[in-house]
Protein backbone atom coordinates (compact mmCIF):
# COMPACT_ATOMS: atom_id res chain seq x y z
CA UNK A 1 0.00 0.00 0.00
CA UNK A 2 1.72 3.05 -0.96
CA UNK A 3 1.74 5.70 2.16
CA UNK A 4 -0.51 8.47 0.63
CA UNK A 5 -0.13 10.74 4.04
CA UNK A 6 3.32 10.97 4.66
CA UNK A 7 4.62 14.37 3.01
CA UNK A 8 7.82 13.22 1.20
CA UNK A 9 9.18 16.27 1.96
CA UNK A 10 9.63 15.70 5.77
CA UNK A 11 12.21 16.03 7.78
CA UNK A 12 14.27 12.95 7.77
CA UNK A 13 15.13 12.64 11.69
CA UNK A 14 15.12 9.41 13.03
CA UNK A 15 12.47 10.15 15.90
CA UNK A 16 10.08 11.98 13.74
CA UNK A 17 10.24 9.26 11.06
CA UNK A 18 9.61 6.53 13.44
CA UNK A 19 6.20 8.55 14.88
CA UNK A 20 4.97 9.22 10.99
CA UNK A 21 5.50 5.56 10.74
CA UNK A 22 3.75 4.76 14.28
CA UNK A 23 0.68 6.56 13.44
CA UNK A 24 0.38 5.37 9.63
CA UNK A 25 0.20 1.74 11.31
CA UNK A 26 -2.23 2.46 13.51
CA UNK A 27 -4.56 4.00 11.39
CA UNK A 28 -4.30 1.45 8.26
CA UNK A 29 -5.24 -1.08 10.83
CA UNK A 30 -7.81 0.50 12.81
CA UNK A 31 -11.10 -0.56 14.11
CA UNK A 32 -12.37 2.51 12.11
CA UNK A 33 -10.83 2.11 9.03
CA UNK A 34 -11.76 -1.90 8.88
CA UNK A 35 -15.51 -1.11 9.45
CA UNK A 36 -15.15 1.53 6.53
CA UNK A 37 -13.71 -0.98 4.30
CA UNK A 38 -16.38 -3.21 5.34
CA UNK A 39 -19.30 -0.70 4.68
CA UNK A 40 -17.73 -0.22 1.33
CA UNK A 41 -17.40 -4.21 1.04
CA UNK A 42 -21.39 -4.40 2.03
CA UNK A 43 -22.62 -1.33 -0.44
CA UNK A 44 -20.55 -2.41 -3.54
CA UNK A 45 -21.67 -6.05 -3.23
CA UNK A 46 -25.25 -4.92 -4.52
CA UNK A 47 -27.12 -7.56 -2.70
CA UNK A 48 -30.64 -7.08 -2.45
CA UNK A 49 -30.93 -9.18 0.20
CA UNK A 50 -28.96 -8.22 2.82
CA UNK A 51 -27.65 -4.55 3.69
CA UNK A 52 -26.05 -2.41 6.84
CA UNK A 53 -25.05 1.24 7.48
CA UNK A 54 -23.84 3.05 10.36
CA UNK A 55 -27.03 4.76 11.99
CA UNK A 56 -26.02 8.44 12.40
CA UNK A 57 -22.29 9.47 13.15
CA UNK A 58 -21.25 6.53 15.15
CA UNK A 59 -19.44 3.84 12.67
CA UNK A 60 -19.91 1.26 16.03
CA UNK A 61 -23.40 1.08 15.33
CA UNK A 62 -25.14 0.12 12.61
CA UNK A 63 -28.74 -0.58 11.20
CA UNK A 64 -28.58 -4.23 9.47
CA UNK A 65 -31.60 -5.33 7.23
CA UNK A 66 -31.98 -9.40 6.21
CA UNK A 67 -35.04 -10.37 3.48
CA UNK A 68 -36.90 -13.44 4.78
CA UNK A 69 -35.02 -16.22 2.41
CA UNK A 70 -37.67 -17.39 0.03
CA UNK A 71 -39.66 -20.25 -0.20
CA UNK A 72 -39.33 -19.84 3.41
CA UNK A 73 -42.03 -18.96 6.10
CA UNK A 74 -40.39 -15.72 6.39
CA UNK A 75 -40.66 -14.89 3.03
CA UNK A 76 -41.79 -11.74 2.18
CA UNK A 77 -40.81 -9.94 5.84
CA UNK A 78 -37.86 -7.80 6.39
CA UNK A 79 -35.92 -7.72 9.36
CA UNK A 80 -34.34 -4.82 10.85
CA UNK A 81 -30.83 -5.43 13.23
CA UNK A 82 -28.60 -3.71 15.31
CA UNK A 83 -24.93 -4.23 15.40
CA UNK A 84 -22.36 -2.73 17.90
CA UNK A 85 -18.82 -3.69 17.41
CA UNK A 86 -16.45 -3.80 20.59
CA UNK A 87 -13.46 -1.39 20.72
CA UNK A 88 -11.19 -4.57 19.67
CA UNK A 89 -13.04 -5.76 16.77
CA UNK A 90 -12.77 -7.85 14.20
CA UNK A 91 -10.63 -9.87 16.97
CA UNK A 92 -13.91 -9.98 19.10
CA UNK A 93 -17.46 -10.37 17.75
CA UNK A 94 -20.17 -7.37 17.45
CA UNK A 95 -23.17 -7.70 19.48
CA UNK A 96 -26.12 -7.83 17.34
CA UNK A 97 -29.87 -8.30 17.95
CA UNK A 98 -33.21 -8.17 16.13
CA UNK A 99 -35.42 -4.82 16.51
CA UNK A 100 -37.89 -6.59 14.07
CA UNK A 101 -39.57 -8.97 16.47
CA UNK A 102 -38.79 -12.20 14.97
CA UNK A 103 -40.40 -15.58 15.65
CA UNK A 104 -37.23 -18.56 15.81
CA UNK A 105 -36.21 -20.80 17.49
CA UNK A 106 -32.56 -19.20 17.79
CA UNK A 107 -33.72 -15.26 18.71
CA UNK A 108 -35.21 -14.72 22.28
CA UNK A 109 -38.15 -12.30 22.97
CA UNK A 110 -35.35 -9.62 23.32
CA UNK A 111 -34.42 -9.77 19.62
CA UNK A 112 -31.03 -11.67 20.86
CA UNK A 113 -29.49 -14.42 18.56
CA UNK A 114 -28.21 -17.93 19.63
CA UNK A 115 -25.67 -17.88 16.23
CA UNK A 116 -22.15 -19.95 16.80
CA UNK A 117 -20.00 -17.66 14.58
CA UNK A 118 -21.02 -14.73 16.66
CA UNK A 119 -19.82 -16.62 19.98
CA UNK A 120 -17.12 -19.35 19.88
CA UNK A 121 -16.80 -19.58 16.35
CA UNK A 122 -16.03 -15.97 15.85
CA UNK A 123 -13.06 -15.29 14.07
CA UNK A 124 -11.36 -12.04 12.56
CA UNK A 125 -12.36 -13.45 9.04
CA UNK A 126 -15.74 -13.24 9.19
CA UNK A 127 -17.43 -9.90 8.17
CA UNK A 128 -20.53 -7.80 8.39
CA UNK A 129 -21.24 -9.32 4.73
CA UNK A 130 -20.81 -12.74 5.69
CA UNK A 131 -22.50 -12.34 9.19
CA UNK A 132 -25.78 -11.00 7.31
CA UNK A 133 -25.35 -13.71 5.01
CA UNK A 134 -25.33 -16.27 8.04
CA UNK A 135 -28.08 -14.89 9.89
CA UNK A 136 -30.64 -14.90 6.41
CA UNK A 137 -29.86 -18.60 5.85
CA UNK A 138 -30.47 -19.16 9.94
CA UNK A 139 -33.94 -17.89 9.40
CA UNK A 140 -34.96 -20.70 6.91
CA UNK A 141 -32.28 -23.43 8.87
CA UNK A 142 -33.07 -23.23 12.69
CA UNK A 143 -30.46 -24.89 15.08
CA UNK A 144 -33.76 -26.58 17.12
CA UNK A 145 -31.26 -28.78 19.26
CA UNK A 146 -30.82 -25.66 21.83
CA UNK A 147 -33.24 -23.36 21.34
CA UNK A 148 -34.03 -19.53 23.22
CA UNK A 149 -37.18 -20.34 22.22
CA UNK A 150 -38.65 -23.46 22.56
CA UNK A 151 -42.29 -22.73 21.51
CA UNK A 152 -40.53 -21.74 17.81
CA UNK A 153 -38.66 -25.31 18.34
CA UNK A 154 -41.24 -27.00 18.68
CA UNK A 155 -42.97 -25.85 16.38
CA UNK A 156 -40.89 -25.73 13.58
CA UNK A 157 -42.27 -28.99 11.72
CA UNK A 158 -45.67 -27.24 11.72
CA UNK A 159 -44.75 -24.90 9.15
CA UNK A 160 -48.00 -23.76 8.54
CA UNK A 161 -49.06 -22.74 12.33
CA UNK A 162 -45.06 -21.32 12.48
CA UNK A 163 -45.74 -18.92 9.65
CA UNK A 164 -48.83 -17.74 11.97
CA UNK A 165 -46.88 -17.82 14.60
CA UNK A 166 -44.37 -15.16 12.90
CA UNK A 167 -47.19 -12.91 11.91
CA UNK A 168 -48.69 -13.22 15.14
CA UNK A 169 -45.68 -12.39 17.14
CA UNK A 170 -44.42 -9.67 14.67
CA UNK A 171 -47.97 -7.81 14.99
CA UNK A 172 -48.06 -8.53 18.65
CA UNK A 173 -44.74 -6.86 19.55
CA UNK A 174 -44.69 -4.06 17.10
CA UNK A 175 -47.81 -2.67 19.04
CA UNK A 176 -45.89 -3.11 22.62
CA UNK A 177 -43.28 -1.48 21.10
CA UNK A 178 -44.96 1.62 19.80
CA UNK A 179 -47.53 2.01 22.67
CA UNK B 1 -15.81 -9.20 53.32
CA UNK B 2 -19.05 -7.34 54.69
CA UNK B 3 -21.68 -6.33 52.54
CA UNK B 4 -23.54 -3.82 54.32
CA UNK B 5 -25.10 -0.99 53.30
CA UNK B 6 -23.70 1.59 56.02
CA UNK B 7 -20.34 0.11 56.05
CA UNK B 8 -18.14 2.88 56.97
CA UNK B 9 -15.68 1.23 54.86
CA UNK B 10 -18.28 2.11 51.99
CA UNK B 11 -18.81 5.32 52.54
CA UNK B 12 -14.94 6.13 52.66
CA UNK B 13 -14.66 4.54 49.47
CA UNK B 14 -17.56 7.19 48.29
CA UNK B 15 -16.64 9.64 49.75
CA UNK B 16 -12.87 9.59 48.53
CA UNK B 17 -13.79 8.21 45.11
CA UNK B 18 -17.21 9.28 44.57
CA UNK B 19 -18.08 5.57 43.09
CA UNK B 20 -19.72 2.88 44.64
CA UNK B 21 -17.64 0.29 46.14
CA UNK B 22 -18.70 -1.84 43.10
CA UNK B 23 -17.51 0.68 40.38
CA UNK B 24 -14.25 1.32 42.36
CA UNK B 25 -13.64 -2.48 42.32
CA UNK B 26 -14.15 -2.33 38.92
CA UNK B 27 -12.16 0.42 37.91
CA UNK B 28 -9.64 -0.63 40.14
CA UNK B 29 -9.58 -3.90 38.10
CA UNK B 30 -9.44 -1.85 35.18
CA UNK B 31 -6.58 -0.19 36.86
CA UNK B 32 -4.81 -3.85 37.04
CA UNK B 33 -5.35 -4.85 33.51
CA UNK B 34 -3.79 -1.64 32.53
CA UNK B 35 -0.35 -2.14 34.46
CA UNK B 36 0.03 -5.51 32.66
CA UNK B 37 -0.51 -4.13 29.58
CA UNK B 38 1.59 -1.48 30.25
CA UNK B 39 4.87 -3.75 32.39
CA UNK B 40 4.54 -6.51 30.10
CA UNK B 41 4.54 -5.32 26.02
CA UNK B 42 3.49 -8.11 23.60
CA UNK B 43 7.12 -8.82 23.27
CA UNK B 44 10.01 -8.16 25.55
CA UNK B 45 12.98 -6.99 24.84
CA UNK B 46 16.21 -9.70 25.05
CA UNK B 47 16.48 -10.36 28.70
CA UNK B 48 18.88 -12.52 30.40
CA UNK B 49 17.54 -15.69 31.31
CA UNK B 50 18.09 -14.77 35.06
CA UNK B 51 14.74 -12.69 35.04
CA UNK B 52 12.93 -16.59 34.68
CA UNK B 53 14.48 -17.45 37.32
CA UNK B 54 13.75 -14.41 39.88
CA UNK B 55 9.88 -15.03 38.83
CA UNK B 56 10.55 -18.72 41.12
CA UNK B 57 12.25 -17.51 43.87
CA UNK B 58 10.63 -19.94 46.30
CA UNK B 59 10.58 -22.63 44.23
CA UNK B 60 13.59 -25.46 44.47
CA UNK B 61 12.27 -27.10 40.98
CA UNK B 62 12.16 -24.83 38.98
CA UNK B 63 15.11 -22.79 39.93
CA UNK B 64 17.33 -25.27 39.73
CA UNK B 65 15.78 -26.75 36.15
CA UNK B 66 16.40 -22.61 34.85
CA UNK B 67 19.96 -22.50 36.58
CA UNK B 68 20.48 -25.81 34.24
CA UNK B 69 19.47 -23.75 30.97
CA UNK B 70 21.57 -21.00 31.92
CA UNK B 71 24.55 -22.44 29.51
CA UNK B 72 22.72 -23.52 26.57
CA UNK B 73 20.40 -20.62 26.67
CA UNK B 74 21.60 -17.39 28.16
CA UNK B 75 18.57 -15.14 26.98
CA UNK B 76 14.81 -15.06 27.00
CA UNK B 77 12.45 -12.75 25.10
CA UNK B 78 8.87 -13.01 27.05
CA UNK B 79 5.07 -12.62 25.58
CA UNK B 80 2.11 -11.38 26.93
CA UNK B 81 0.20 -14.00 27.83
CA UNK B 82 -3.10 -13.45 26.09
CA UNK B 83 -3.87 -16.85 24.68
CA UNK B 84 -1.75 -16.02 21.03
CA UNK B 85 1.72 -16.02 22.40
CA UNK B 86 2.42 -19.22 20.78
CA UNK B 87 1.75 -17.37 17.34
CA UNK B 88 3.53 -14.59 18.72
CA UNK B 89 6.80 -15.64 19.86
CA UNK B 90 6.78 -18.27 16.87
CA UNK B 91 6.16 -15.51 14.19
CA UNK B 92 9.13 -12.86 16.34
CA UNK B 93 11.08 -15.41 16.45
CA UNK B 94 11.49 -16.74 12.93
CA UNK B 95 10.64 -13.43 11.04
CA UNK B 96 14.00 -11.83 13.65
CA UNK B 97 16.22 -15.13 12.26
CA UNK B 98 14.84 -13.56 8.82
CA UNK B 99 16.53 -10.20 9.29
CA UNK B 100 20.01 -12.10 8.64
CA UNK B 101 18.51 -14.62 6.24
CA UNK B 102 18.58 -13.79 2.76
CA UNK B 103 17.93 -17.29 1.32
CA UNK B 104 15.49 -18.14 4.43
CA UNK B 105 13.28 -14.98 3.88
CA UNK B 106 13.07 -15.70 -0.56
CA UNK B 107 12.34 -19.00 0.29
CA UNK B 108 9.45 -17.57 3.00
CA UNK B 109 8.05 -14.87 0.64
CA UNK B 110 7.20 -17.41 -2.19
CA UNK B 111 5.63 -19.80 0.80
CA UNK B 112 3.32 -16.75 1.84
CA UNK B 113 2.29 -16.04 -1.64
CA UNK B 114 1.49 -19.62 -2.63
CA UNK B 115 -0.65 -19.98 0.68
CA UNK B 116 -3.06 -17.40 -0.47
CA UNK B 117 -4.38 -19.39 -3.13
CA UNK B 118 -4.89 -22.37 -0.96
CA UNK B 119 -6.76 -20.40 1.33
CA UNK B 120 -9.14 -18.84 -1.01
CA UNK B 121 -9.26 -22.33 -2.73
CA UNK B 122 -10.34 -23.56 0.68
CA UNK B 123 -13.26 -20.79 0.78
CA UNK B 124 -12.21 -18.78 3.24
CA UNK B 125 -13.63 -15.00 2.66
CA UNK B 126 -11.09 -13.06 -0.29
CA UNK B 127 -11.89 -9.95 1.58
CA UNK B 128 -11.18 -10.07 4.61
CA UNK B 129 -8.46 -12.59 3.78
CA UNK B 130 -6.82 -10.26 1.62
CA UNK B 131 -6.56 -7.67 4.16
CA UNK B 132 -4.54 -10.09 6.99
CA UNK B 133 -2.75 -11.37 3.94
CA UNK B 134 -1.52 -7.54 2.58
CA UNK B 135 -0.67 -6.60 6.06
CA UNK B 136 1.38 -9.70 6.81
CA UNK B 137 3.32 -9.47 3.19
CA UNK B 138 3.88 -5.52 4.51
CA UNK B 139 5.76 -6.84 6.98
CA UNK B 140 7.56 -9.20 5.24
CA UNK B 141 8.49 -6.68 2.90
CA UNK B 142 9.81 -4.43 5.33
CA UNK B 143 12.21 -7.03 5.83
CA UNK B 144 13.21 -7.26 3.09
CA UNK B 145 14.20 -3.72 2.53
CA UNK B 146 14.86 -2.69 5.75
CA UNK B 147 16.05 -4.84 8.09
CA UNK B 148 15.63 -3.76 11.39
CA UNK B 149 15.41 -4.91 14.73
CA UNK B 150 14.05 -2.28 16.18
CA UNK B 151 11.54 -1.71 13.67
CA UNK B 152 10.29 -5.72 13.80
CA UNK B 153 9.90 -4.99 17.84
CA UNK B 154 8.06 -1.73 16.94
CA UNK B 155 5.45 -3.93 14.89
CA UNK B 156 5.21 -6.77 17.16
CA UNK B 157 4.24 -4.43 19.96
CA UNK B 158 1.93 -2.32 17.78
CA UNK B 159 -1.22 -4.55 18.81
CA UNK B 160 -3.11 -3.31 15.66
CA UNK B 161 -0.70 -5.05 13.71
CA UNK B 162 0.99 -7.57 16.12
CA UNK B 163 -2.76 -9.12 16.03
CA UNK B 164 -2.82 -8.91 12.36
CA UNK B 165 -0.02 -11.17 12.22
CA UNK B 166 -1.18 -13.36 14.59
CA UNK B 167 -4.61 -14.23 12.77
CA UNK B 168 -2.87 -14.71 9.49
CA UNK B 169 -0.84 -17.41 11.50
CA UNK B 170 -3.98 -18.84 12.43
CA UNK B 171 -5.77 -18.80 8.97
CA UNK B 172 -2.38 -20.51 7.95
CA UNK B 173 -2.51 -23.46 10.73
CA UNK B 174 -6.53 -23.84 9.78
CA UNK B 175 -5.60 -24.39 5.95
CA UNK B 176 -2.82 -26.88 6.82
CA UNK B 177 -5.05 -28.71 9.21
CA UNK B 178 -8.28 -28.68 6.60
CA UNK B 179 -5.69 -29.50 3.51
CA UNK B 180 -4.27 -32.61 5.49
CA UNK B 181 -7.56 -33.45 7.32
CA UNK B 182 -7.54 -37.24 6.69
CA UNK B 183 -4.06 -37.08 8.72
CA UNK B 184 -5.52 -34.48 11.24
CA UNK B 185 -8.38 -36.46 11.75
CA UNK B 186 -6.52 -39.33 13.70
CA UNK B 187 -6.33 -36.32 16.99
CA UNK B 188 -9.19 -36.18 17.63
CA UNK B 189 -11.21 -38.33 20.00
CA UNK B 190 -15.38 -38.71 19.32
CA UNK B 191 -17.04 -36.83 16.36
CA UNK B 192 -14.93 -33.72 16.31
CA UNK B 193 -14.11 -33.11 12.94
CA UNK B 194 -11.07 -30.83 11.61
CA UNK B 195 -13.27 -28.21 10.35
CA UNK B 196 -14.95 -27.19 13.77
CA UNK B 197 -11.89 -27.69 15.25
CA UNK B 198 -10.55 -25.13 13.37
CA UNK B 199 -13.18 -22.87 13.79
CA UNK B 200 -13.24 -23.26 17.77
CA UNK B 201 -9.85 -23.36 18.51
CA UNK B 202 -7.61 -22.47 16.05
CA UNK B 203 -9.09 -19.78 13.91
CA UNK B 204 -10.83 -17.22 16.77
CA UNK B 205 -8.25 -14.96 18.45
CA UNK B 206 -6.79 -15.83 22.51
CA UNK B 207 -7.33 -19.21 21.77
CA UNK B 208 -4.67 -21.18 23.39
CA UNK B 209 -2.50 -23.36 21.22
CA UNK B 210 -1.50 -27.60 22.02
CA UNK B 211 0.78 -29.65 19.65
CA UNK B 212 -1.53 -30.26 16.74
CA UNK B 213 -1.59 -26.45 15.90
CA UNK B 214 2.28 -26.35 16.46
CA UNK B 215 2.63 -29.62 14.36
CA UNK B 216 0.27 -27.72 11.38
CA UNK B 217 2.02 -24.55 11.55
CA UNK B 218 5.77 -25.66 11.50
CA UNK B 219 4.63 -28.25 8.68
CA UNK B 220 2.97 -25.78 6.80
CA UNK B 221 5.84 -22.92 6.98
CA UNK B 222 8.69 -25.49 6.61
CA UNK B 223 9.76 -23.58 9.43
CA UNK B 224 11.33 -26.49 11.99
CA UNK B 225 11.01 -25.36 16.07
CA UNK B 226 12.35 -26.62 19.18
CA UNK B 227 10.33 -26.25 22.62
CA UNK B 228 12.50 -26.43 25.91
CA UNK B 229 9.62 -27.97 28.21
CA UNK B 230 9.87 -26.24 31.94
CA UNK B 231 7.65 -28.24 34.14
CA UNK B 232 7.33 -29.32 37.62
CA UNK B 233 8.39 -32.90 36.07
CA UNK B 234 10.80 -36.01 37.70
CA UNK B 235 13.64 -35.30 35.03
CA UNK B 236 16.38 -33.03 36.54
CA UNK B 237 16.75 -31.36 33.19
CA UNK B 238 13.65 -29.61 31.22
CA UNK B 239 13.09 -31.83 28.11
CA UNK B 240 12.62 -30.32 24.39
CA UNK B 241 10.90 -31.69 21.52
CA UNK B 242 10.98 -30.90 17.75
CA UNK B 243 8.03 -29.79 15.50
CA UNK B 244 7.88 -31.14 13.18
CA UNK B 245 9.63 -34.31 13.71
CA UNK B 246 13.02 -34.68 12.31
CA UNK B 247 12.87 -30.97 10.58
CA UNK B 248 16.41 -28.90 12.03
CA UNK B 249 14.94 -26.11 14.55
CA UNK B 250 15.27 -22.77 13.48
CA UNK B 251 14.43 -21.25 16.13
CA UNK B 252 13.71 -22.34 20.48
CA UNK B 253 10.50 -21.43 22.01
CA UNK B 254 9.92 -21.82 25.94
CA UNK B 255 7.13 -23.32 27.21
CA UNK B 256 5.69 -23.51 30.71
CA UNK B 257 2.35 -24.98 31.34
CA UNK B 258 -0.17 -22.97 29.37
CA UNK B 259 2.65 -20.50 28.07
CA UNK B 260 5.33 -20.02 25.35
CA UNK B 261 8.36 -17.64 25.23
CA UNK B 262 11.25 -17.43 23.00
CA UNK B 263 14.92 -18.86 24.08
CA UNK B 264 18.28 -17.98 22.51
CA UNK B 265 21.49 -19.78 22.20
CA UNK B 266 23.79 -16.84 21.99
Amino acid sequence: MASQNIDPMLPTMQNKEKKVNATRRKDGHSVTMRLQRELMNVMMSGSTEVSAFPEGDNIFKWIGTVKGPKGTVYEGLSFKLTLEFPADYPFSAPTIKFKTPCFHPNVDEQGNICLDILKEKWSAIHSVSSILVSLQSLLGEPNNDSPLNPLAADTWNNQAKFKELVHEFLKKNSKNKSS
Amino acid sequence: MAENPDNPIDEEIERSTGMTRDEAILAQQDRIQKEVEDTNPLVSERLPLVVLKEEYQADPVYSKKIEDMYASFPYIRKTRGDGNCFFRAFGFAYMEKLLTDKAELHRFKETIEKSKDTLIALGFPSFTLMDFYDTFMEVVNQIEEKPSLSELLATFCDQGMSDYLVVYLRLLTSAELQKEADFYQNFFEGNRTVKEFCSQEVEPMYKESDHIHIIALTSSLGVGVRVVYLDRGENQRANHHDFPEGMPPQIVLLYRPGHYDILYGE
